[in-house]
């Protein structure tokens, strides 16, 4: 019976890494080639750097290959052909699929799929499904804004894939969606950690539904570290009485890693599709040892409308050097994505990364979901301000709550914060990704 | 590594499904539905090649 096979791929899962490090040489070698010699901008890019398909015969040749970054994409779709510039490989009538980045950054980069590569979507988010547990019995909500932008787009073709039943949370608000996760009995469903935590705030303060009485009995998240963050990963099981999983991907790369059902504190990899490198943040040297973060630059071995070859995505990352009790034979990362190059913060020299601090206010009971971190400068020093709600029954401990934070915060970020306590639910509440770390020192010089 | 499925005689299967979709394929250029199904069903091969053929020599 499928339904008890542990594996999407029992070979490919379980393959030695010795083999899967030359399937990939392999692959590599394969999209290269074909990126080479159907896309204008990658062409140019290799040619300037005098790299040719053949020139790539180990990973140290890999290394040398140039990055591509997301202003590069951007820069080369301002140009014709419109709209993706000089990137596809494909005609433009192959392309079934159009998608953007969300723009916060910048303009959005355009990322357009054939057929062929959103099956290729769907199936990578197949293995991430099934190593989470979810099988055709499953019925699924998707409480997600279908529109321009990936988000859980791919993860409703693999849940069809699969052979689980969809049901599509589009347009409804969160009240209503959570009335059909009654009506429906959904068993699982996928989302940012904010929302998973909006949603059961809701149930609970505005509907009287304890959002553990509902039959949801697994989650899947992406966007944000959250799932990753034990103590943010721990009141969002305990709100849902369920299993919460973490996943990351993105538009111009696709879902590339996974946690399984073994929860074991590092996500897999999936090296089959996948060739995932660190690199130190300041030298750009290749990290190959547990437990040094770098960024990543990561290959899509096998996306071929508009490739993604060495994308330098900024993500914050680290191996992990414990094998998974789940007997894959896939790398894992600890921790999940740490964060991004961009929002790691030099505070009175000290480097600090947001989701540090959301791991302690996830860890202190008395205070809501909610907080924000503004970073400003007074008198030529920066200060480090936490906004966080206390909910209505710790309002009586709000001394030794400020104590605690401030010693885990020093404990935990090596720094001190002015605590600032606001009033239940005034805060601002978010519907998909929370920006709660403001930076205002690079507006105000 | 040892396992328990006949990947090489999977493969030639996949093989020979795509060489048969291909032939379709080719004799649809006036007929819409059979050439944008048969089109899907390649994306569908291509994936049981991911799957299958590309790691048959690995295994
Ligand atoms: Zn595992």
């Amino acid at each position: 019976m499928i339904e008890e096979q542990k594996y999407w791929n029992p070979v490919l899962e379980t393959l030695p890494q010795e083999e899967i490090k030359k399937l990939q040489l392999k692959k590599f070698r394969r999209i290269f080639e074909w990126t080479y010699q159907k896309s204008n901008f990658h062409h140019s890019l290799y040619r300037k750097a005098g790299i040719k398909p053949d020139d790539i015969r180990s990973f140290d040749d890999i290394r040398h290959i140039p990055t591509v970054e997301k202003s590069m994409m951007r820069d080369i779709q301002r140009k014709d052909p419109f709209p993706y510039g000089d990137t596809l490989c494909v005609p433009l009538d192959e392309v079934s699929e159009y998608h953007q980045t969300s723009g916060t950054t910048g303009q959005p980069v355009y990322q357009a799929d054939s057929w062929q590569d959103w099956e290729w979507w769907s199936e990578c988010w197949s293995y991430i499904l099934w190593a989470q547990g979810y099988r055709p019995s499953d019925r699924i909500f998707f409480p997600f804004g279908y529109n321009v932008f990936v988000a859980f787009w791919a993860a409703h073709y693999a849940a069809e894939k699969i052979g689980a039943e969809v049901v599509p949370g589009g347009v409804l608000d969160t009240q209503a969606r959570i009335l059909k996760i009654q009506e429906v009995q959904a068993t699982a469903m996928m989302a940012t950690p904010t929302y998973v935590l909006g949603m059961a705030e809701t149930a609970r303060s505005k509907m009287g539904i304890d959002p553990a009485s509902l039959t949801i009995n697994k989650i899947t998240c992406a966007g944000e570290p959250g799932a990753s963050i034990p103590t943010t990963k721990n009141r969002m099981e305990n709100a849902w009485g369920a299993k919460v999983y973490d996943h990351a991907g993105a538009t111009e790369i696709g879902a590339w890693c996974y946690e399984c059902e073994e929860q074991s504190g590092g996500l897999h990899i999936n090296d089959g599709f996948f060739l995932v490198e660190i690199q130190d943040i300041e030298t750009g040297e290749t990290i190959e040892e547990a437990g040094r973060m770098g960024k990543m630059i990561i290959t899509a071995l096998d996306r071929y409308a508009q490739p993604c070859i060495r994308f330098d995505s900024k993500d914050l990352i680290m191996w992990s050097s414990d094998p998974c009790p789940c007997g894959r034979s896939f790398q894992t990362i600890k921790g999940g994505v740490i964060g991004r190059a961009d929002d790691i913060a030099k505070v009175k020299g000290v480097l600090l990364a947001p989701s540090a601090i959301e791991e302690v206010v996830r860890g202190i009971h008395g205070l809501s979901d909610e907080f924000e971190v503004i970073v400003d400068k007074k008198a030529d020093i920066d200060q480090i301000t936490l906004r966080a709600e206390l909910i209505p029954d710790a309002r009586d401990k709000e001394d030794s709550i400020k104590i605690q934070l401030k010693d885990q915060l020093r404990l935990k970020t090596n720094l001190g914060y002015i605590i600032e306590f606001h009033d239940y639910g005034t805060l601002p509440r978010h519907e998909v990704k929370a920006k709660r770390f403001k930076d205002l020192r690079k507006t105000m010089s | 590594m040892e396992n328990e499925f006949d990947l090489k005689g999977i493969h030639e299967k996949i093989q020979l499904l795509k060489k048969v979709s291909e032939d379709i394929l080719e004799e649809a250029d006036d007929f819409p539905s059979l050439s944008r199904n048969c089109s899907r069903i390649l994306a569908s091969i291509k994936m049981m090649e991911l799957n299958v053929s590309d790691i048959h020599g690995h295994s």
